[in-house]
């Protein structure tokens, strides 16, 4: 199930630049509960940033949006021990699809070398270091050439919702339902 | 002030569109507007596309603001994504369609009537007025994005089905001009927009890639309607245009009737696996189904997909349910429902009228879209069925490359000598009708190549016949022509006609037909006799003639006189042989009941 852990990695990335610099130690450490993301007051912290109306990040309206329309918290939620992977499949098929599609609507991701992964690949002289990480034995000034082993992505765009709800229910990423008979 | 853009909006069955193109670049420029939207409670996002849904609040949701949008407190209703989304839940409190039900002559379509089969507590909305409160959403979202250059100043153009009769156009023009557009806004025919979008991205190409005498097809197939209609290239003067020839009856079938023909099959699949769906899970089905189709359908795509129903409440993986479709056998369920191979002489299969016909939408008895373009064919191509050299493609369910196939397949069958093609070029499926839209309202300033064709429908107003009255039976009604096929904007014409009396101070009330292939009749012919198939009843016309002063007899004896305007709009008037007086006609119902 590394493709969660991926997702979820994705989404501290880009929403928590502090988590994006220790990016490497949380891959071989354990993840912080999501619930812990937003810093104490998340109203006031993010009013300042925001269209006036929003009372909550931006994050948690993305993960609303996962969840309506892809069930993703659904499944990230469930514990995955009592399941066979076939079964993981069937349900992760339907969910990552959609999950695609949100993610595609509103970033449109697109790699950051638009080549094949394994060809070799030359950096611009003067990249940004954020574009590229470069392992093995780096040597020399740029540019630099060597094998492609991760083609990167990029968010070409950042369209989110706006959120104009309550504060009361700012916290709410999927409302309980409750069927009338 | 002067217009700074073109708009062109297409206003859908089940989406629609807005694009614009700024009048004052010497080349189109034609960009998509993204329509901010309501896509769950509290939460607005840009959409490219406005689904024509409305959904009417429950008491508790109006009021709390749940509904606002960024021009707009304290709704209580929504229209758009959100409203979509509530039709699977809510169907009773969410309207879909509201453009099938305009030009549906047999109900008031400016009676409360929708949601149709809604619940009494339910706070219904006409027809028109649902039309125009999603005109109204793409008119905010415009003039958000362009607070310096509101709608009711730009060029707007605004796109009907080739099949609207004149009192469905008129109804969508009403609820236009609610909504705020201009006066001088301009109704165009969906497929024409399809072959200015097309145009335009050819550019001056279009010239190699059609020849002289060529016809062209449109096949514009949408969410929930089917439209054809008949383009030729021509020559006049030694300048090319385009000729509209004809256009198809308004079939009420479309990617979600197949969206809901696959998501039939796979319930079966289930079925056969001891899983039956509560309405939850066939809502969810029919979800997954249209997103499969595109696997499913595409030529390179596994032999088989599985599909899956997830669990309802959060316990996902434990609750999903999953079948493999095979997708041979959903493909050819889709081509043999929709696209089967036909001979061009059969005809679609029609429902036996009973004595009682149910009022809801009149769905499609026969799905098969090739039986109609038979038919369509046939109808205009006089002793042969009329040989088209090229198809262009319009709507989102012709992504899939097996459906065009099997159309080009299948024409290819009626047509051996000379199998009819696919017209070059890209083409965006979705958005085509809102560009060309625009593009034809800028090309309208700049100049560059016109669709002519006139009226696609001749007209006619019933007339019963004088004589001996039959206790118990009905006058004979005789069906005087009005306006011939192919009249041209900006044009009128006195019918000829024997004098009709009318009478001062009471209202004039007169049914009114109409025909989509009957090419031969002329203003002031007579026909005696007809078949449902050939003329059809639509709205009524009727006028009071208030007293004339000075007028001693209160017999009005008149003639027909009818005009289509500039902007494509129609008009007939009663003149008086007598006097300078004349009258206009108007569609019988002009109120709407909720305002």
């Amino acid at each position: 199930m590394r493709l969660f852990f991926a997702i979820r990695v994705f989404f501290k990335v880009l929403f928590d630049a502090a988590t994006a610099g220790r990016i490497e130690s949380l891959l071989s450490g354990e993840l912080p509960a999501p619930a812990a993301a937003p810093p104490a007051g998340p109203a006031e912290a993010t009013k300042q940033r925001q269209t006036p109306t929003s009372s909550r990040s931006d994050a948690l309206t993305l993960l609303a949006t996962m969840q309506q329309e892809a069930r993703f918290l659904d499944l990230v939620q469930e514990p995955l021990g009592e399941y066979s992977d076939s079964q993981v499949g069937a349900a992760a098929r339907d969910v990552l699809r959609d999950c695609n599609a949100v993610l595609q609507r509103m970033f449109k991701i697109e790699p950051v070398v638009a080549q094949d992964e394994g060809t070799e690949c030359e950096t611009p002289k003067d990249f940004q270091p954020g574009r590229f990480r470069l392992t093995g034995s780096v040597v020399g000034d740029p540019p630099y050439r060597g094998q492609l082993t991760h083609k990167g992505w990029e968010a070409t765009t950042c369209e989110l919702p706006t959120w104009s709800g309550s504060d009361l229910v700012a916290q709410v990423l999927a409302p309980a339902e409750v069927e009338i008979a | 002030m002067t217009a700074q853009y073109a708009l062109g909006i297409d206003l859908g069955t089940t989406n629609s569109a807005l694009a614009y193109a700024p009048l004052h670049d010497d080349g189109p420029r034609v960009e998509l507007l993204p329509i901010p939207q309501l896509v769950s409670a509290d939460t607005v996002e840009s959409r490219s596309t406005l689904p024509s849904f409305a959904y009417l609040a429950q008491s508790h949701e109006s009021g709390a603001g749940s509904f606002d949008l960024p021009w707009a407190a304290q709704r209580d209703f929504a229209v758009g994504e959100i409203a979509r989304r509530q039709a699977a839940e809510a169907p009773d409190r969410t309207i879909s369609s509201a453009k099938s039900w305009l030009c549906h002559s047999l109900v008031d379509r400016h009676q409360p009537i929708l949601p149709w089969d809604a619940p009494d507590e339910v706070p219904k909305i006409s027809p028109v007025a649902a039309t125009q409160r999603y005109l109204e959403h793409v008119i905010a979202a415009w003039e958000q994005a362009f607070p310096d250059a509101p709608v009711a100043d730009q060029e707007v153009i605004l796109t009907v089905p080739a099949s609207f009769d004149v009192a469905a156009r008129e109804l969508t023009h009403e609820a236009a001009l609610a909504a705020g557009m201009p006066e001088s806004l301009v109704l165009l025919e969906e497929p024409s927009a399809a072959v200015y979008a097309w145009l335009v991205t050819t550019g001056e190409r279009w010239r190699h890639l059609l020849n002289l005498g060529d016809t062209l097809v449109v096949c514009d197939v949408g969410g929930g309607t089917s439209d054809l209609t008949l383009v030729s290239l021509a020559e006049e003067n030694g300048e090319l245009h385009l000729q509209r020839l004809a256009v198809g009856n308004h079939l009420l079938i479309g990617g979600d009737n197949m969206d809901l023909a696959l998501a039939h099959h796979v319930a079966g699949l289930f079925g056969e696996q001891g899983v039956d769906l509560d309405p939850w899970q066939s809502v969810s089905l029919w979800h997954s189904c249209r997103s499969a189709k595109e696997a499913l359908f595409s030529p390179a795509g596994p032999d088989s997909h599985p599909i899956s129903i997830l669990g309802r409440g959060s316990r996902l993986i434990g609750g999903t349910k999953s079948v493999n479709v095979e997708r041979q056998q959903a493909v050819n369920l889709l081509l043999d429902g929709f696209f089967p191979h036909c001979e061009i002489t059969e005809r679609p299969v029609r429902r036996r009228a009973s004595g009682f016909q149910e009022l809801g939408l009149p769905f499609e008895s026969d799905t098969a879209i090739t039986r109609h373009l038979a038919a369509f064919l046939g109808a205009h191509g006089g002793d042969d069925p009329i040989k088209p050299s090229f198809v262009l493609f319009n709507g989102g369910v012709f992504k899939a490359e097996v459906l065009r196939e099997r159309l080009l397949d299948t024409l290819g069958q009626w047509f051996p000598d000379a199998p009819t093609r696919q017209l070059e070029g890209t083409h965006d499926l979705d958005h085509a009708v809102a560009h060309g839209a625009a593009y034809y309202g800028w090309a309208k300033r700049h100049g560059g190549v016109r669709i002519r064709g006139g009226t696609a429908r001749s007209y006619y107003v019933g007339i019963e016949t004088s004589g001996p009255a039959i206790p118990g039976a009905p006058r004979p009604l005789r069906a005087l022509c009005v306006v011939p096929i192919g009249m041209e904007e900006g044009s009128q014409v006195d019918v000829p006609s024997g004098e009709i009396g009318l009478v001062l101070g009471e209202p004039a009330h007169f049914r009114f037909f109409s025909s989509p292939v009957r090419k031969q009749d002329q203003p002031g012919d007579v026909i005696q006799a007809w078949s449902e198939q050939e003329i059809g009843e639509t709205d009524s016309l009727e006028t009071t003639l208030p007293p004339v002063e000075g007028l001693e007899d209160n017999y009005v004896p008149v003639r027909f006189q009818s005009r289509i305007t500039e902007l494509g709009n129609f008009e007939l008037w009663c003149v008086s042989t007598q006097s300078d007086h004349r009258w206009k006609l108007e569609f019988s119902v002009r109120e709407d009941a909720e305002q």
